[in-house]
């Protein structure tokens, strides 16, 4: 299985997190939908999927946390019969991003839990600083440098 | 009252040269109850002892050989020995000293009080 990432920084901290937690899958991802690595998936519109839908599960338990506790919920666990979903925030240089990680019986909650804080160190260290001028996620251009991605993922770009 | 199984890791704890005793989810890797010294990183500990348990019991059913009573793990400077039931393991982590001999008989009368 090939692990492809759109930025750089994304690579070591992706393959460490896939290595040492032992998932299926694991995609990193900005909440707005937008991806930034992914290890698992073998087409793009499973990768479209999988982070639209890891989007609004994200903002939908965050707005849960924050009726709830006042603050989002940084971490979603769900159990399958034979998978288990992680969806965790990733702090990395004053934005959040998403890792959303699916594992089966060769790895555990508590592993993936205590990888992810390894993964969240390394990607604070490797992330670059957003630019302050830098567009919001939801601009006009979204869909455009979503393909744009997933097309460097898929090396069609 | 629930039940909670917090008197066997203190009884385990006890024993001279004990640094720390929890119970874990095998299939998860998380930490039902614990009693650790200082020093002791539980939350790392359960998840990789656990997967640790979890891969040795099913090397064992691969073999042929049954069910995993007691696992133990001897490294330089000290000892993890864990023992479960079906969805339970206890695990302890101690140092080169202990009494091993009795603290398996007791890990193996604590698994009888799991589920």
């Amino acid at each position: 299985m090939r692990l492809s990432v759109v930025a750089s920084w994304v690579e070591s901290p992706l393959k460490h997190f896939v290595d040492d937690a032992r998932v299926e899958i694991a995609v990193l991802l900005h909440p707005s939908g937008q991806v930034l690595g992914q290890y698992g998936f073998a087409r793009s519109i499973d990768v479209m999927t999988a982070c639209a839908l890891a989007s609004a599960i994200h903002a939908s338990s965050s707005e849960l946390g924050r009726q709830l506790e006042g603050k989002p919920f940084s971490a979603l666990h769900y159990t399958g019969k034979d998978r288990q979903i992680f969806l965790g925030a990733i702090p990395a240089q004053g934005v959040t991003l998403l890792l959303l990680a699916v594992f089966d019986r060769e790895s555990s909650l508590g592993l993936v839990q205590l990888f992810l804080e390894e993964f969240k160190t390394r990607v604070a260290a490797a992330a670059p600083p957003v630019a302050p001028d830098q567009p919001a996620a939801l601009a006009q251009d979204f869909e455009r440098d979503l393909n744009r991605n997933l097309a460097q993922l898929f090396g069609r770009a | 009252m629930p039940r909670t199984f917090s008197h066997i890791t203190d009884s385990l704890i006890r024993h001279r040269g004990v640094l720390g005793a929890m119970i874990v989810g095998i299939d998860d890797g998380m930490i039902v109850v614990s009693t650790l010294q200082i020093g002791v990183n539980g939350n790392a500990f359960a998840a990789l002892s656990a997967s640790l348990y979890r891969k040795a019991r099913r090397s064992a059913a691969a073999a042929g050989f049954g069910a995993t009573g007691f696992l133990e793990l001897a490294a330089e400077q000290g000892r993890l020995c864990a023992a479960g039931a079906e969805e339970l393991v206890i695990i302890v982590v101690c140092e080169q000293r202990v009494n091993l001999g009795m603290l398996r008989v007791e890990l193996l009368r604590s698994v009888e009080q799991l589920p």
